[in-house]
């Protein structure tokens, strides 16, 4: 079947196709469908016609002249501007908000503050002596313990060179 | 009363009048727009929607629409292609949104409009079963192809007319109709191939 046949088929077929979609585009309407439709329009809401002016305000009535509709925009402008104009003469003005309080140094007679640095002593260098410390009257006539006296007063140092000892004792015993 | 005498209130009387002539005139036009055209969008909304009581109230909203902007109705030129295209972006809007109804339905929706003069109840059935595989073909065409081919099925209009209805060229609805149309065809004559 060379191409020409073919697109004749393929026509064919498509236009079998669009009869169907050409029988539905051609079904009659519902009867009483343009009757339904006006009612439903004559029933529904008006726009803008919700809030309803009363008459004299709505065109026709005496309220509608171009007269009264200016008056009534220059008494909302007054209205406005002067509800404007008694807020701004009663606000008074605050200090102004660009002044910073700063909190008042330790030793203000110093002049300068510490900035927040840390004296940390240096543990290697011990204090100097610049004069004789002299006794007191108390401490003068009481002895210093001596050394061996001390060791000998701790119990519990005691025990510890004695299991020292203990473990020696067999090496003094071979002597 | 002199005739000299000008009071404001008498130009305002005669503008009402003359606004409320206008306002019956406006819903006068608009009851002679929905006596004209009313079975023309239900069919063009029952080809998309193919439920009689969808299409009728998609008719009824887009005349709300146009109630509401019945102001700019005289700047309108073509009416009909208006209204027209208001009531395709309906349609469009309501067959997105009702994605779920099941495919039976359109059926036997189908079986109840259609025509069925000189035909056995039998002859009947496979008729409907017919359109529906076919309606069932278009549903799977691409949209905009879908679209083209949906609206040229109304012989009253014509290919600028659709385009307007679209919003698009008409270059581009003859280029759509004839994909439309290949597409149909392919689907058609192997059907299985594509499910």
């Amino acid at each position: 079947m060379n191409s020409s046949q073919n697109q004749r088929v393929k026509t064919g077929t498509a236009d079998s196709g669009e009869e169907t979609l050409r029988v539905i585009a051609n079904l009659p309407p519902p009867d009483g469908l343009v009757d339904r439709v006006q009612t439903r329009l004559r029933t529904a809401p008006r726009a803008g016609r919700v809030l309803s002016w009363p008459r004299a305000f709505a065109p026709g009535g005496w309220g509608y002249g171009r007269v009264v509709r200016g008056a009534a925009a220059a008494a909302i402008v007054c209205v406005v501007a002067g509800g404007g104009w008694r807020i701004y003469s009663h606000v008074q003005p605050g200090p102004s908000a660009r002044v910073i309080v700063m909190p008042t140094p330790a030793e203000p007679t110093r002049g300068f503050s510490i900035g927040g640095s840390v004296h940390t002593p240096d543990p290697m260098r011990g204090p100097v002596l610049t004069h004789q410390v002299m006794p007191g009257p108390s401490e003068a006539g009481t002895p210093k313990p001596i050394p061996s006296q001390q060791h000998g007063a701790n119990p519990a140092k005691k025990q510890g060179k004695g299991r020292k000892v203990s473990s020696a004792q067999p090496v003094d015993s071979q002597r | 009363m002199s005739a000299s005498l000008h009071l404001p209130w008498m130009e305002i009387a005669k503008t009402a009048v003359h606004d409320e002539a206008r306002q019956h005139a406006k819903e006068e036009a608009l009851a002679a727009l929905v006596e004209q055209y009313a079975p023309t969008l239900y069919r063009v909304a029952f080809s998309v929607l193919r439920n009689a009581a969808d299409a009728e109230d998609a008719v009824q909203e887009a005349f709300l629409r146009v109630l509401r902007h019945r102001d700019s109705l005289e700047e309108v030129r073509d009416h009909r292609v208006w209204l027209i295209r208001i009531v395709w972006n309906i349609v469009l809007d309501r067959k997105r949104r009702a994605k779920t109804r099941p495919e039976t339905d359109d059926v036997s929706e189908l079986a109840r409009v259609l025509p069925a003069t000189g035909l056995s109840a039998e002859e009947t059935a496979a008729a409907t079963q017919h359109h529906a595989r076919v309606l069932g073909m278009v549903d799977k065409l691409p949209p905009k192809e879908r679209q083209v081919l949906v609206l040229s099925a109304f012989e009253e209009l014509s290919s600028v007319e659709i385009a307007a209805v679209l919003g698009v060229t008409e270059s581009s609805v003859r280029s759509r109709l004839f994909r439309a149309r290949n597409l149909m065809a392919d689907l058609l004559e192997r059907p299985r191939s594509v499910r």
